[in-house]
């Protein structure tokens, strides 16, 4: 509860002094919280001034919710996984689709980090979770489950709390109103050339409105391999896209793009 | 409720056996007359030998030097394991549980002296009231113990016992008063020679157990076990020899073979194998024994099992722990391999992938997997990788999913508008599997961006959603 910062009173001032000495045990609700722990920055300079302590939190169990599979969320994570896939491997948990390896090379992200578990249970799936975060070897884990217990999502937010690894958990939009134990959820929403984030839960201040983040763009304008990976841009350029090797330019298509491309685009 | 006999004596029974009135000596028709229930065995001198050699292996974890004692009793040099295994009281709980993981129970006492840590736990199996007093550290304690102990542990003064108490003997302490002289004409040399090395005053020697060259353990299972979960109890034993004789060896294993022997008779079953391979060498016992459990759990038994044997099959050189002062932020270098030989032991390996790309145009064959235990194929090289770099989306789906066209346009959930492409692909016409491909990136009304193909046959078009830019 906000305490009026002009009520004289002795409690006050012990109280003060009392939170000047502990700064990540207690936080006020209209403040952002801190944690104590390790955070890596988004590499979005908009969310991260969003997230306490300003990145994502290590040794916690975060919730992504997803309107469906391919909402933004892997180039949203982008820059945090390019961070961590340096020195530690990422774990992909019964991911809804194949993973694409030439997709997370050309990204930035150095695929021999990359493991894939496919799980044909539910139980299986959070046994191997644990594991890997008990582990420790692994500097980020990436958990796609439709379905999840309050016990699980809280027994698995222990066993991130334990470790150093990071633990993403991915979420279908009606989760949203289950409770959970993670510390901070958000709500991923695509958007044109970019994401609709909404901060469900955090330490800190409601957040009240979605806002909208720009993402690096699914067609780079130029070569992939020198394409900025933070500027936001709008995708409608088919003339400029030129991608390496991809277009046989001597044969053109029976009905090339020409033909039907005005009831196209 | 069980009593063992030797030459139709009772030796020795459980305490549910003494309950019922058993006591040493009895014969067997008495035996049965107190209590019909009770199941008799004999004494088996072999089976005592081979329980003492197992216990010995097992305890080759803790110290190299380990030698057999009288009266089954094993004796541990451990003055140079104390600081390795977390001190005196550690270590010895350690070893305490060990020797209850194999199945029996100890009496454990330390002292300077080994004769004298001897007396010690002979004494408390004599008297079990007295839990105290144990542990000497020092050899001044340790003698005021044993001057307290009577004289009769001592096995060398059991023939004299009778004149010894006829003429006020009671302890060690009182024996020792007596003239060494007079009593080494009246007794043995044996009384004098186990007191000076009881007391330190004299050097002792042993003869060190010496771990086998190979490892091959075998076990009968008290019971028919029908379930291979419940396997694992007994395996736990063989896995604990198995690690003593490691560490006595300095050896970590990487293939151990544990075989499930069947029942004999008119149908012989041959043994169910059941082989585990390590990605990197290992002697812990804990990761040892997950493993084997989640094999376990996974393995369907064909009929009861009666026995089971281990074998390293293949061991290589322990390694010394790492030499950095600091530790790495992957945790230790074998803390990777032994998550991927726990998940592949559970989930099976074909489930647990890492990438193996090759380089081809077809999306669906480029993008390879294998298994992530598997080393044999080598990588591609990076040049082949570089040059394979065009747009591609991060979710791959595992079949394409046929489009349906409504109003000149592919329809998935909402109209797609098209953002960039074609990008052809004409390949495999050499191994069957032609692939005559456009690909575009299209768009749909919520803004969720696709990766859909146009395929071209003759005049035909047919729009499949093959991938997601996530």
């Amino acid at each position: 509860m906000p305490m009026p910062a002009s009520a004289p009173s002795s409690i006050s001032a012990a109280a003060q002094s009392v939170v000047a000495t502990l700064p990540h045990a207690l936080w006020r609700a209209d403040q952002m919280g801190s944690y104590q722990g390790v955070v890596t920055a988004s590499g979005y300079p908009a969310l991260d001034r969003e997230l306490p302590n300003g990145g994502w939190p290590h040794s916690a169990l975060i919730e992504l919710l997803l309107q469906q599979a391919g909402s933004g969320e892997i180039r949203l994570l982008q820059p945090a996984l390019a961070r961590i896939a340096r020195q530690r491997r990422i774990v992909l948990l019964q991911p809804p689709h194949l993973p694409q390896i030439g997709a997370w090379n050309a990204s930035g992200l150095a695929s021999e980090q990359l493991l894939w578990i496919k799980a044909a249970r539910s139980a299986d799936a959070l046994w191997s979770a644990e594991q890997v975060l008990r582990n420790g070897s692994c500097g980020a884990l990436l958990l796609w489950q439709s379905h999840i217990r309050g016990e699980a999502l809280r027994r698995l937010h222990l066993a991130a709390q334990a470790g150093d690894t990071m633990l993403w958990v991915l979420r279908p939009l009606s989760a949203a109103h289950e409770s959970s134990p993670s510390p901070l959820r958000l709500t991923l929403r695509p958007a044109r050339g970019g994401v609709e984030i909404q901060l469900l839960k955090r330490k800190g201040p409601q957040h009240e409105h979605a806002f909208y983040l720009p993402l690096s763009a699914v067609i780079p304008e130029t070569e992939p391999a020198a394409a900025a990976p933070l500027t936001p841009s709008t995708p409608l350029t088919t003339s400029t896209a030129r991608n390496h090797g991809s277009l046989d330019r001597h044969t053109p298509a029976a009905a090339g793009a020409g033909n039907i491309a005005p009831a196209l685009v | 409720m069980l009593a063992v006999l030797e030459h139709d004596q009772v030796l020795t029974m459980t305490a549910s056996a003494a309950a019922s009135g058993i006591r040493p000596g009895m014969r067997r028709g008495g035996v049965l007359a107190l209590a019909p229930q009770a199941s008799l065995c004999e004494r088996d001198l072999a089976r005592e030998q081979g329980a003492r050699d197992d216990i010995a292996l097992t305890l080759l974890q803790y110290t190299p030097e380990v030698a057999h004692a009288e009266e089954d009793s094993l004796l541990l040099d451990i003055s140079a394991s104390l600081s390795a295994f977390g001190g005196r009281l550690a270590l010895c709980r350690r070893i305490r549980e060990s020797i209850q993981a194999l199945g029996f129970t100890p009496h454990v006492s330390m002292a300077p002296t080994a004769q004298g840590a001897w007396l010690l736990a002979r004494h408390r199996r004599h008297a079990p009231g007295l839990a105290r007093q144990r542990r000497s550290l020092r050899l001044a304690s340790m003698q005021r113990r044993l001057d307290a102990l009577p004289f009769m542990i001592l096995p060398a003064a059991r023939p004299y016992q009778e004149w010894l108490a006829g003429i006020g003997c009671q302890t060690l302490a009182d024996l020792r008063k007596l003239p060494r002289a007079g009593l080494q004409r009246r007794s043995d040399k044996y009384i004098l020679e186990t007191l000076d090395r009881a007391y330190g005053t004299a050097p002792e020697m042993f003869e060190w157990v010496q771990a086998p060259q190979t490892f091959c353990a075998w076990l009968e299972l008290p019971d028919r076990i029908e379930h291979a979960e419940a396997v694992l109890f007994a395996a736990r034993r063989l896995i604990l020899q198995m690690v003593g004789w490691l560490v006595a060896q300095q050896l970590a294993v990487s293939r151990f073979l544990l075989s499930l022997e069947h029942e004999r008779g008119r149908q012989a079953i041959a043994p169910t194998p059941l082989e585990i391979s390590l990605a990197e060498p290992a002697w812990h016992e804990e990761h040892l024994l997950r493993l084997l459990k989640e094999r376990l759990g996974r393995l369907q038994l064909d009929a009861p099992v009666i026995a089971l044997r281990l074998q390293a099959s293949q061991v290589a050189a322990m390694l010394p722990p790492t030499a950095s002062l600091f530790p790495e932020p992957g945790g230790a270098p074998g803390a990777y391999a032994r998550l991927l030989e726990l998940l592949s032991a559970r989930l099976g390996s074909e489930n647990v992938l890492k990438p193996a790309a090759l380089a081809d145009h077809r999306p669906e064959i480029a993008n390879a997997w294998q298994a992530a235990t598997d080393n044999s194929r080598q990588r591609p090289q990076e040049e082949t990788l570089r040059q394979i770099q065009p747009q591609r989306p991060f979710w791959l789906l595992q079949q394409p999913l046929a489009l349906t066209w409504r109003n000149n346009r592919p329809f998935y959930g909402s109209p797609l508008s098209l953002l960039s492409g074609p990008e052809r692909i004409e390949c495999g016409w050499w191994d069957g599997a032609a692939t005559v491909r456009d690909y575009f990136v299209a768009e749909g009304e919520d803004a969720a961006c696709y990766w859909i193909y146009r395929e071209r046959d003759d005049d035909d078009f047919r729009w499949f959603l093959h991938g997601l830019f996530a």
